[in-house]
């Protein structure tokens, strides 16, 4: 699915240059649950940003599905965001005007689907995170729990082969935590999604298959508590090593 | 809770190409989303489109209180010289005979303008791009009443042409006006105004020098200064009528009113009396707005002046304030915009939907706009005060009439037409800003703080 070779990242703050990623290498494979860990500033949400097709690196090559994702134009990353990768943001990030209906149809927008098509697909998602019923709700009339359901619909509803999650529970308490986890979990498993988790909780972090630790743009990987790809579902191909 | 089990190949690539080749069009979800924005962020539109009304209802007020001012100076004119008149001959008037500027008491005489033959008449009206011509005879009576000199103004018409000239602009209110039959006879018509200052009526009798007349109709001219008061019939003017050296002014006049075939060919026509008639004056009716004084041309050319420079600077800055506005609640939706851009909304798709609520906004600006341009213009026609307009009584003629005018101030359909295409250009310019604000945006500031 993704194979990062020797990536890194530099910024520029107002005299200093900044480098959130230092010569990182890695591969991730289709259907793994990879969890990223690491202090604040460490280079964490840069990596998300790289393998989401947001941001390009400042070098090095990032392979995704047979393509460097640093060398596509901007409106061959706008299709690659648009159909292939899902986003799960700490902060919910919903469209505080728009209905939960209406936020999970704006991810349908850029595939020009009919209004008929796009409506069919949204209330499969939404009841796919147990939200049927809320689907005219404004986000601030549900909980920080059912926004981020609303979230996880808006990131699976165009059926994309990778989700990219940033704190998913951050913002949670810890019942409403295991919840939106267990649903990750089960989408994941279900789907066969490749996901990336970036998490400061270990907790969580050891549910996935491997854990990836950042540090001051270094990037280190370790075995998760659950069986590696391959080992327990069969089907999925060995992901590589850092 | 459930997962289904919708597989990311289940969906192919056809919807994708669609996207890419109609990447900004403007279907439902667009309009739905822009209705939301605008009502969930109700008081933030209402605050930029009341901004972009501020500076549009100004300039509809200026716009339209300087309309007001022409419409009164051509209203103005057309008391004087009626309205179908586009130029009006006059011969500057000889120096005075005798002592006292050679005005006797009781004597109905020239007013001012040097006399000319009739037949100049008929040779005017044959020029080319000359539709008609018509002859006056302004007099005027002096009278000694109780001591104090009282003036009336007496004019002569020509019955074959009552369009032309100070008469046909007038409207009748009593009796009725004078006609091609009334050549000659002891009959007149008279303003309002002078027959309100001197209680006459359809039936009335005034004596003009020697005569005895018979009022048989009341006409109000649209801007009534009461005292140009009495039309009578040209022949009846020029028998009655004597210079102040004594003699008959049958066979004279001292206008000539000369109404064009084109406006566009009005200086042709003028330069061509000219040469016809070297010694007068030929003044068109552009010519003659500018020898308006007083402080209705004074409220026109403030108007005019004052008042364009005010409404341009305000305009400037309303659409200043609206763009900025625009780019604030572009940069409070940092967040928003960039997670549209993370979920594959392209550069074009967001310009377009800002762009969108912006002109959305405009057409309420343009509503408040025109609103707040036809309170302003009532409120100058309610407030301002009577404005006064000083003219020549007659091109050449030295005397002068002071005529007090109303400012009727009114936006019409162009000025609201063009209200609402500068509020929809403010907005457009507000939401250009915004959106070249959105274009510049990352997709990576889908992260940062919501």
């Amino acid at each position: 699915m993704y194979t990062l070779t020797d990536i890194s990242k530099t910024y520029r703050k107002g005299q200093h240059r900044v480098t959130a990623l230092d010569g990182l290498n890695l591969s991730i494979a289709a259907g793994e649950w990879l969890a990223i860990q690491g202090r604040t500033g460490s280079g964490k949400t840069t990596l998300l940003q790289l393998l989401g097709a947001l941001d390009h690196p400042s070098s090095g090559v990032i392979n995704f599905d047979g393509r460097d994702l640093a060398r596509l134009t901007e409106a061959d990353l706008v299709d690659v965001r648009a159909s292939s990768i899902g986003f799960v943001f700490q902060t919910f990030n919903l469209i505080p005007t728009l209905s939960a209906r209406e936020n999970v149809e704006v991810a349908l927008i850029p595939q020009g689907l009919s209004a008929a098509q796009r409506r069919t697909r949204v209330a499969e998602a939404l009841a796919s995170v147990g939200l049927a019923d809320r689907a005219s709700h404004l986000p601030a009339e549900l909980s920080g729990g059912q926004q981020q359901r609303v979230g996880i619909a808006r990131a699976l509803v165009k059926a994309p082969s990778v989700l990219l999650a940033d704190e998913p529970t951050g913002n949670l308490d810890v019942d409403t935590r295991d919840e939106i986890m267990a649903l990750l979990e089960a989408l994941w498993r279900d789907r066969g999604l490749t996901l990336v988790l970036v998490t400061h909780d270990t907790a969580i972090a050891r549910r996935a298959q491997r854990v990836a630790t950042m540090d001051d743009g270094h990037l280190s990987v370790a075995p998760g508590e659950r069986p590696q790809p391959g080992h327990a579902t069969g089907g999925r191909s060995q992901p590589g090593q850092q | 809770m459930s997962a289904h089990t919708t597989t990311p190949a289940s969906h192919g690539s056809q919807p994708r190409a669609w996207a890419r080749h109609h990447p900004a069009a403007i279907d439902r979800f667009t309009l739905t989303y822009l209705r939301r924005e605008l009502r969930g962020r109700l008081r933030q539109a209402l605050l930029i489109a009341l901004g972009l009304g501020l500076g549009v209802g100004l300039v509809s007020t200026v716009v339209a209180a300087s309309a007001g001012a022409r419409d009164a100076q051509r209203s103005v004119l057309r008391s004087l010289y009626g309205i179908g008149t586009d130029l009006v001959i006059a011969k500057p008037a000889a120096p005075a005979a005798g002592p006292g500027g050679g005005f006797m008491a009781n004597a109905l005489q020239p007013a001012g303008p040097g006399l000319i033959p009739s037949a100049t008449v008929a040779s005017v009206s044959h020029l080319a791009h000359v539709a008609s011509a018509a002859g006056g005879l302004r007099l005027s009576q002096f009278t000694l009443t109780d001591g104090l000199p009282q003036t009336m103004t007496v004019e002569g018409v020509d019955l074959a042409h009552p369009d032309l000239g100070p008469l046909g602009s007038g409207t009748l209110t009593a009796g009725r006006n004078l006609r091609p039959g009334d050549a000659g006879s002891k009959v007149a018509v008279v303003g309002s105004g002078y027959a309100r200052s001197n209680r006459l009526s359809v039936g009335s009798r005034i004596t003009l020098g020697a005569a005895v007349l018979h009022v048989i109709g009341i006409v109000s001219p649209p801007e009534d200064d009461g005292e140009t008061g009495i039309y009578l019939p040209l022949a009846t003017a020029q028998a009655l009528a004597r210079s102040s050296d004594g003699t008959s002014l049958a066979g004279q006049v001292n206008v000539i009113y000369v109404a064009g075939d084109s406006s566009a060919l009005i200086p042709a026509v003028q330069a061509e009396i000219a040469r016809l008639l070297p010694g007068t004056t030929v003044t068109s009716s552009g010519g003659l707005a500018r020898q308006v004084s007083g402080s209705l041309s004074s409220a026109a050319a403030l108007a005019d002046d004052l008042g364009r420079w005010v409404a341009a600077a305000t305009l400037a800055a309303a659409f200043a304030v609206a763009s900025l506005l625009t780019i604030t609640a572009v940069t409070r939706r940092v967040s928003e915009l960039g997670t549209l851009k993370a979920l594959g909304w392209s550069g074009q798709r967001i310009v377009t939907q800002v762009m969108s609520e912006s002109l959305a906004t405009g057409v309420i600006g343009a509503v408040i706009g025109v609103a707040l341009g036809c309170a302003g213009a009532g409120l100058v026609a309610a407030i301002a005060p009577k404005l006064s307009a000083t003219v020549q009584e007659s091109s050449g003629s030295s005397n002068t009439t002071t005529i007090a005018v109303p400012l009727a101030a009114h936006v019409s359909p162009a000025a609201v037409a063009a209200a609402v295409v500068l509020a929809l250009a403010g907005a457009l310019i507000a939401g250009s800003v915004g959106a070249w604000r959105a274009t510049r945006l990352q997709p990576a500031s889908a992260f940062a703080d919501a």
